[in-house]
């Protein structure tokens, strides 16, 4: 898989048949699981141990490159405390992925997970794409959460799931690589959501939410 | 050139190394153990406030390469191990009666020397005792950051040898001292392990002073001591620790013996007569490098790193071979304040002594960037004696402490100077005392994991100590705030408190409790919504005023700042920018007021502004998860512009703690969702008087012509609201007499006030000015007819208009 430094492949030069997709992502759960590190290990192949808290949302960009399309994440990235919560809808609203994260260290941080998925379940867009990820799996000596329990629950409701390590990088591209593969790429596919998925950038540009070219 | 004389010499610098963590080095959490290092920076802190005319006092603490630690402090006279000649028994009581007051004095403190010996004890040339690095022990966590051993082997005490011992280890260690002093040194050839063997065998001496004196042919010598002198000396070298007297009763003792008058400490005047702290400041400002000097006196050693690599790395990563250095190093290096008295030289003796009423100085450095004054010796030199002049009369003198911090605060004093102005008075440490800090909460969870991420990068803050004082004012806050939740960013915003008052918890706290209600009135509540929704539309409406352009774009693409002003609003840009930066807005929000913050966030735009032009919605939201460096100096002298040039009701908020005004000349209060919607701000009927009577507005009239040849505000013009294209964006759409005035006004800053008879087409037709690009529009709150109400006197029927239009 190659990825590009966020927003440096619009459009690849000289590979014009490629189809260019757009997606809004949002990544839920619990504070301190590891959302922020997920993210700017992805984006950038970074980790930083004292990644600072998020306050209201982050927001990066990052392009995959699948087989024949360039997918291209709109990632915004929320706060976890529970406080913050009021403020995830005009995130989630018209998303068509979400990773919702636990900390494979803190069984609570999964209840968290849990209820997230709940939510998103019945707010969301339904054709939202969700992944699981139960983070921090190189803390394996403090597990305090089976991977089989994770995978049981995530079967049962049609969730992606993988264990990731911000830290290491295990499995942070690839979750990634697996929403990019199971998001629909063919033309007004997810638009259900795009009324919403373009909300917060209405003015940008009108064009489709996962807009195939 | 000048010339370095005995005197001049006034600290030293000693230097050792933390332990190293070998191999893995993270902690269960995953996250890296703190460096031992940072453990000693934070728990040293605690002895650069310790202050008693027997130490010397701690000065700087400083992280070199490699773990390497290096220890400032006050240095005076020498070494009792460099006197040559012998000591009168007077004398020697005399020194002892000092370092024993030195010694209770610590250990009232909590504070265990641990490695007193004859060459940390300072003698000056009248008698004077000052101990100098009492507290390598305290700040190594009792040796645990350290991998070499405490204390020379002959002042140590059997129970130190054989399991560590206490507080009473001292006494032991003074009880040798005093019995050197008296019969000459012990165990002079022999090695460190004989020695230690000596000492134990003491153990089963009924008189281990005695048997030394013996062992060493002096007991004759020892007989003959005062009788009382010896028996301090015996009721000290006890055996069992309990059995040892305590300093607070040597020093009664001595106190009884010692007959030697110490002469007046005469304070010397002008430069050297200034706090230690102060001269070390400013040396260091003049050039003076404390790393460079341990350098040239070897201390600090530069080999080639080949020389240093170990020869092996066993897995688990211990090393073996390679060349290091010495892990301690009893050596001093010692600094001369010679190129500091000359850099100072030509300052007047009476400059020194600044007098309150007094016109202060007008310095040439005023009018250069803050962070340059901050490195300006002399500038810092007048700045630093003047508010120490002031605050020395706090509270009294807040006022004039106020009008000083608005020009500039000198880094040394800034945590006091911030503590005064945020009106800081009162018995702060019983009251903070009394706080309950430790009871387990169900926020603590979230604190617990914030704290780690919250500025780690400051070392003072990413230490152990630095976690358990941040988590402890969090506490103390939540309790004594019960109307208030803990919000992430809390944390954020209490940490410029805690970096500023690392040793004064109680200060921190004071500080922290008057800084809310001022700045973050009902930030905190658990629904918050209303006063943050407030919040940001206030600073949405003040870049409309100030930036217009910028302010139509966002607009237009959307881009609201719920987005990404709440980490900026909510912390007071604490959780956004690093500390170095922090201050400075700080110091200047302190001095102006709660409007400032408004203002700052427009400043940032302001210097994000070319970007954020041209960018679309998903560039600009980038720009903000990824803030590029800010110019903060620059956005602080702008914010203050901006605030000060903006007629006061415009920023007006409901949700402060101020009193809100019942005078409808004041008032430009307005329901929530109408706030929401208006892009410019109102001005209230009082703002807009003072405005007129100072020629600094020009009024728009958008009533019909029929209503305004009636009767008009004097000096407005009319364009009826009527005329008016709303999707043309030019201002030559509004005919050729109201473009020129409004062009006119532009370019003398005046205020826009757009009067109406309703408030839906002034929003409209305020709006459409703010498309036009044209600066501090506002709205005219209450409409032409309060006006009419309020201010009569204001109106009249206007001139023809063929004349002049606006007369
Ligand atoms: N060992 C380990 N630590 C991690 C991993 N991911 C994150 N962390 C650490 O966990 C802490 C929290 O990570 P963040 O990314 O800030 O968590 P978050 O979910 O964004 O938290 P909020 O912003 O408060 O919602 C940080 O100290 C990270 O260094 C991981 O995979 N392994
Ligand atoms: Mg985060």
């Amino acid at each position: 898989m190659a990825t590009n430094r966020s927003g440096a492949a619009q459009r690849p030069n000289g590979a014009p048949q490629t189809k260019v997709c757009q997606f809004k992502l949002v990544l839920l759960g619990e504070s301190a699981v590891g959302k922020s590190s997920l993210v700017l290990r992805f984006v950038k192949g970074q980790f930083h141990e004292y990644q600072e808290s998020t306050i209201g949302a982050a927001f990066l960009t990052q392009t995959v490159c699948l087989d024949d399309t360039t997918v291209k994440f709109e990632i915004w990235d929320t706060a976890g405390q529970e406080r913050y919560h009021s403020l995830a809808p005009m995130y989630y609203r018209g998303a068509q992925a979400a990773i919702v994260v636990y900390d494979i260290t803190n069984q609570d941080t999964f209840g968290r997970a849990k209820n997230w998925v709940k939510e998103l379940q019945r707010q969301a867009s339904p054709s939202i794409v969700i992944a699981l990820a139960g983070n921090k799996s190189d803390l394996a000596a403090k597990r305090m959460v089976e991977f089989e329990e994770a995978q049981a629950y995530a079967d049962e409701n049609g969730l992606l799931f993988m264990e990731t390590s911000a830290k290491t990088a295990m499995n942070v591209n690839d979750i990634f690589l697996a929403i990019a593969n199971k998001l629909p790429k063919s033309e007004g596919a997810g638009a259900a959501g795009a009324g919403g998925a373009r909300r917060l950038a209405d003015g940008e540009q009108p064009r489709p939410s996962s807009c195939c070219k | 050139m000048y010339q370095d004389n005995e005197d001049d010499y006034k600290f030293a610098a000693c230097t050792y190394f933390a332990k190293n963590h070998p191999g893995e080095t993270c902690g269960s959490n995953g996250l890296p153990l703190t460096p031992s290092s940072i453990t000693i920076l934070g728990l040293a802190q605690r002895l650069l406030t310790i202050e008693h005319p027997n130490l010397c006092t701690y000065l700087d603490i400083i992280r070199g390469k490699h773990e390497r630690i290096i220890v400032v402090a006050e240095v005076v006279g020498k070494s009792l191990s460099d006197f040559k000649s012998k000591f009168t028994i007077n004398e020697v009581v005399n020194i002892a009666h000092q370092v024993a007051d030195a010694l209770k004095f610590l250990h009232e403190q909590g504070i265990t020397h641990r490695t007193l010996s004859d060459d940390n004890i300072l003698v000056d040339g009248e008698g004077r005792v000052k101990l100098f690095n009492y507290g390598l022990y305290y700040m190594t966590g009792g040796g645990n950051e350290v991998s070499f051993p405490l204390g020379l082997p002959k002042y140590l005490s059997p129970e130190t040898i054989l399991n560590g011992g206490g507080p009473a280890a001292d006494v032991w260690t003074f009880g040798i001292i005093l019995l050197e002093l008296c019969i000459g040194k012990l165990w002079q050839n022999l090695k460190p392990g004989p020695i230690l063997r000596r000492i134990l065998t003491l153990v089963h001496a009924n008189n281990p002073a005695e048997r030394m004196a013996r062992e060493h042919d002096c007991y004759d010598a020892y007989k003959q001591l005062p009788e009382n002198l010896r028996l301090v000396i015996e009721k000290c070298l006890k055996i069992y620790p309990r059995e040892r007297a305590t300093f607070s009763e040597i020093v009664d003792d001595l106190s009884q013996i010692n007959t030697s008058e110490m002469a007046e400490v005469k304070q010397p005047r002008g430069l050297m007569g200034c706090k230690l702290q102060y001269l070390y400041h400013w040396w260091q400002l003049a050039g003076g490098d404390i790393q460079a000097e341990l350098k040239k006196n070897g201390l600090i050693k530069n080999s080639p790193p080949i020389l240093s690599m170990p020869i092996a790395i066993l897995l688990d990563g211990c090393t073996i071979g390679g060349k290091t250095g010495a892990l301690f190093d009893c050596r001093i290096a010692k600094y001369s304040l010679g190129l500091l008295k000359s850099r100072l030289s030509h300052i007047s003796a009476h400059d020194y002594y600044p007098l309150m009423h007094e016109r202060r100085k007008q310095y040439d450095a005023v009018s250069l960037p803050k962070i340059i004054r901050e490195r300006d010796t002399e500038y810092q030199f007048y700045r630093l004696l003047w508010f120490q002049r002031l605050l020395h009369g706090y509270p009294y003198t807040a006022p004039y402490i106020r009008a000083e911090a608005e020009i500039d605060i000198p880094p040394l004093v800034r945590g006091d100077v911030w503590a005064a102005l945020l009106g800081v008075v009162g018995d702060i440490e019983e009251q903070y005392e009394r706080i309950d800090k430790e009871t387990p909460t169900p926020t603590d969870r979230q604190i617990d994991v914030d704290i780690p991420r919250c500025h780690q990068y400051c070392w003072l803050l990413c230490g152990s100590a630095g976690h358990r004082t941040l988590k402890r004012l969090l506490k103390a806050w939540l309790l004594m705030n019960p109307q208030y939740v803990y919000w992430q960013g809390l944390d954020s915003l209490t940490a410029p408190f805690l970096y500023l008052n690392f040793c004064n918890e109680a200060r921190a706290f004071a500080c922290l409790s008057a800084f809310v209600p001022k700045f973050l009135h009902n930030f905190f509540l658990k629904d918050n919504s209303m006063v943050i929704k407030e919040y940001l539309a206030k600073f949405w409406q003040m870049t409309a005023f100030h930036e217009p352009e910028l302010a139509s774009h966002l607009h237009e693409i959307n881009f609201v700042p719920e987005l990404f002003a709440i980490p900026w609003f909510l912390t007071m840009f604490s959780h956004v920018f690093p500390l170095h930066k922090i201050v400075h807005l700080w110091d200047a929000l302190l001095v102006e007021g709660p409007s400032l913050p408004l203002f700052m966030g427009v400043g940032i735009l302001r210097q994000l502004r070319d970007t954020l032009l041209e960018s679309g919605f998903n560039e600009c939201i980038l720009l903000f998860s990824d803030l590029p460096e800010i110019d903060i100096g620059e956005c602080v002298k702008e914010s203050i512009d901006m605030c000060r040039s903006s007629p006061r009701s415009i920023s007006y908020r409901r949700f402060t703690n101020e009193a809100r005004t019942k005078e409808p000349m004041d008032m430009v209060e307005i329901p929530m969702e109408m706030l929401f919607a208006e892009i410019c701000p109102r001005i209230s009927l009082s703002d807009f008087f003072s405005l007129i009577c100072q020629d600094k507005s020009c009024v728009i009239d958008i009533r019909s012509n029929l209503l305004y040849e009636k009767s008009c505000i004097e000096g407005s013009i009319n364009v009826p609201y009527s005329g008016v294209h709303l999707g043309q964006h030019e201002l030559r759409a509004l005919g050729l007499n109201p473009q020129r005035v409004l062009k006119e006004a532009m370019k003398v800053k005046k205020t826009i006030v757009v009067a109406s008879a309703e408030d839906e087409t002034a929003q409209l037709f305020s709006d459409y000015l703010v498309k036009c690009s044209v600066p501090r529009v506002c709205i005219f709150h209450g409409g032409i007819s309060a006006v009419q109400t309020h201010l009569p006197s204001l109106f009249t029927t206007p001139a023809p208009p063929n004349k002049n239009g606006n007369k």
